[in-house]
């Protein structure tokens, strides 16, 4: 176990430093695992492999286009306003978070004497003063030079899906007989692992975005897909991402809706019964399940991978486990089986006594051995 | 230009369906079948699996021979030599158990492999292909029972 922890803390050590490569790879493995069964269906109706494959992904960066294109005249324009509109919606947290804190002054009168409220404004206003001016123009270009690397994920997922088949036959090929076997049976572990966790994901996400969307679009809130689905895939950063997703909601109901603060507080019941909907029935039914990792275990991952990888290794902390587990599983069986070992030794010597018996019967016949017909 | 797949060739494709497992196979299907396959050349006294590995699929010979040497007295009465054409290992094809003999080959001998799991794919990914070779299994397994039940001179299933 110590060595899967240990593996896992250094693959996430290695991704960080290829965090250009292996963001868009992760996305690229989702989207194959999301898309694979599709085109397991399309093969079973007749369409060739290359045809379904090219289809799938012309259709994928058909709807991503649509996608971008509706929304990026809106963004694009809010982009313009952004000092304005990160203003209005930092006073409208403001404004909520004061009232709340009023409202627990009166029923708490020692919070009232700590000056809690004059304190937390304090804060605030350190924090955001100038913040948009500061950061945001820099967190707008740190996303424009991710946007090159995002390119590659289409034509990632698009050789994924035709090629990776023959990608493990090609690795297979090179494994020595005696561990054929096992190797087979370690990439098919792996991709059962691999697949489960992204199509859990998967269905993950999209379970929180309809309970998401549905009860903000209840509430009144708006864009209520829009915020439901980053709230969603921002809770791919375990703990972490769920409080940033739940602030953002929240935030953004204060500012449109200053006079109702009623509706705020739903957004944060909403989010807080979303988030027990995810612990005790939808993670357990996709990902939890599956992958079979104690939670203390994945407590202790995700401030390892937090330490060693920041960001980077809270979010892969659990696949990368997951991946190194099968993997030190199966190499286990390999290295202390002995007979796999006997066999895979009998067969190199008996590859090195032919080689070298073939290169004996080459050998010209003026060195070492008397000329043909002597003997 | 394609990095890892070597595409099956029309003699390969024919050649597997020449096997009695696939000989039901349309060229077509067969072709599909034979990127599921995975090639293996064991030389002259090298182990292919050993009685008591767990197994995880079947082999198929393709040229070249192969004895099994198991401990049970049962099997001890087959034919314990597989030429060309014939399959071995069908038993861990279906259930994850252990091999019931150990099987060497005679001589410089080419295999292909069929992966358990690889195969349950193909079951669901192209139900045609999955009967045609599912039937053709069920076939060789019954003769083998068979004549093991009827004490004759048999190729064991292992």
């Amino acid at each position: 176990m110590l060595v899967t922890i240990l593996a896992t803390c250094l693959v996430l050590y290695l991704f960080q430093r290829v965090i250009w490569l292996v963001v868009p790879g992760l996305f690229a493995l989702m989207i194959y695992y999301g898309l694979r069964p599709l085109a397991e269906q399309l093969a079973l109706r007749g369409v060739r492999h290359e045809t379904a494959v090219a289809s799938m992904v012309a259709v994928l960066l058909l709807v991503t286009a649509g996608v971008v294109l509706k929304l990026a005249p809106p963004l694009l324009a809010k982009v313009a306003h952004l000092q304005g509109a990160f203003d209005h919606y930092v006073e409208g947290g403001q404004n909520l978070l004061r009232k709340t804190i009023q409202a627990l002054e009166e029923l708490a009168p020692v919070l009232k004497r700590a000056s809690l409220n004059k304190q937390v404004d304090l804060q605030i206003h350190q924090f955001t003063d100038q913040f948009a001016e500061k950061h945001l123009g820099a967190m707008a270009l740190e996303l424009l030079k991710w946007l090159p690397s995002l390119f590659l994920v289409p034509y990632l997922t698009y050789f994924l899906l035709k090629d990776s088949t023959n990608l493990k036959r090609f690795l297979i090929r090179s494994i020595p007989n005696a561990f054929f076997e096992k190797s087979l049976l370690l990439f098919a572990r792996l991709d059962e692992s691999l697949r489960s966790f992204f199509q859990g994901l998967l269905v993950l996400t999209f379970l929180d975005t309809l309970c998401l969307a549905s009860g903000l679009f209840a509430l009144g809130v708006s864009p209520a897909l829009f915020l439901g689905l980053t709230a969603a895939v921002l809770s791919w950063i375990p703990y972490l991402g769920s409080v940033i997703g739940c602030i953002l909601v929240v935030v953004v109901a204060a500012a449109d809706f200053p006079d109702r603060p009623s509706i705020a507080y739903s957004c944060l019941a909403l989010f807080l019964f979303v988030r027990l909907m995810d612990d005790f029935v939808f993670l357990p039914l996709t990902i939890g399940r599956k992958l079979h990792i104690h939670p203390l275990l994945s407590v202790l991952m995700f401030f390892l991978g937090a330490t060693v990888a920041g960001g980077t290794g809270l979010v892969l902390a659990l696949p990368v486990l997951g991946v190194m587990s099968v993997v030190s599983d199966t190499v286990a069986q390999i290295v202390t089986d002995r007979r796999l070992r006997a066999r895979y030794r009998a067969a190199r010597d008996f590859a090195i006594t032919s080689h070298m018996s073939l290169q004996g019967r080459l050998r010209p016949p003026n060195q070492d051995l008397p000329p043909l017909g002597e003997t | 230009m394609n990095l890892f797949s070597r595409p099956a060739s029309s003699n390969n494709v024919e050649r597997l369906r020449k096997l009695d497992v696939f000989r039901d196979l349309t060229f077509k299907e067969a072709r599909e079948v034979s990127e599921l396959l995975h090639e293996r050349v064991y030389e002259e006294n090298e182990i292919i699996f050993e009685e008591g590995d767990l197994g995880h699929g079947i082999f198929i010979v393709i040229s070249g021979k192969v004895r099994a040497d198991p401990s049970h007295e049962l099997l001890k009465t087959a034919v314990l030599e597989f030429g060309p054409g014939e399959m071995l290992g069908e038993l861990s094809l279906f259930e994850e158990a252990p091999r019931t003999a150990t099987v060497i080959a005679v001589e410089r001998t080419v295999m292909v492999a069929l992966f358990r799991s690889e195969f349950f794919a193909l079951l669901t990914k192209n139900r045609n292909i999955g009967v045609k070779v599912l039937v053709r299994m069920s076939t060789t397994m019954c003769r083998r029972a068979r004549r093991c039940l009827l004490r004759e001179r048999h190729i064991p299933s292992l």
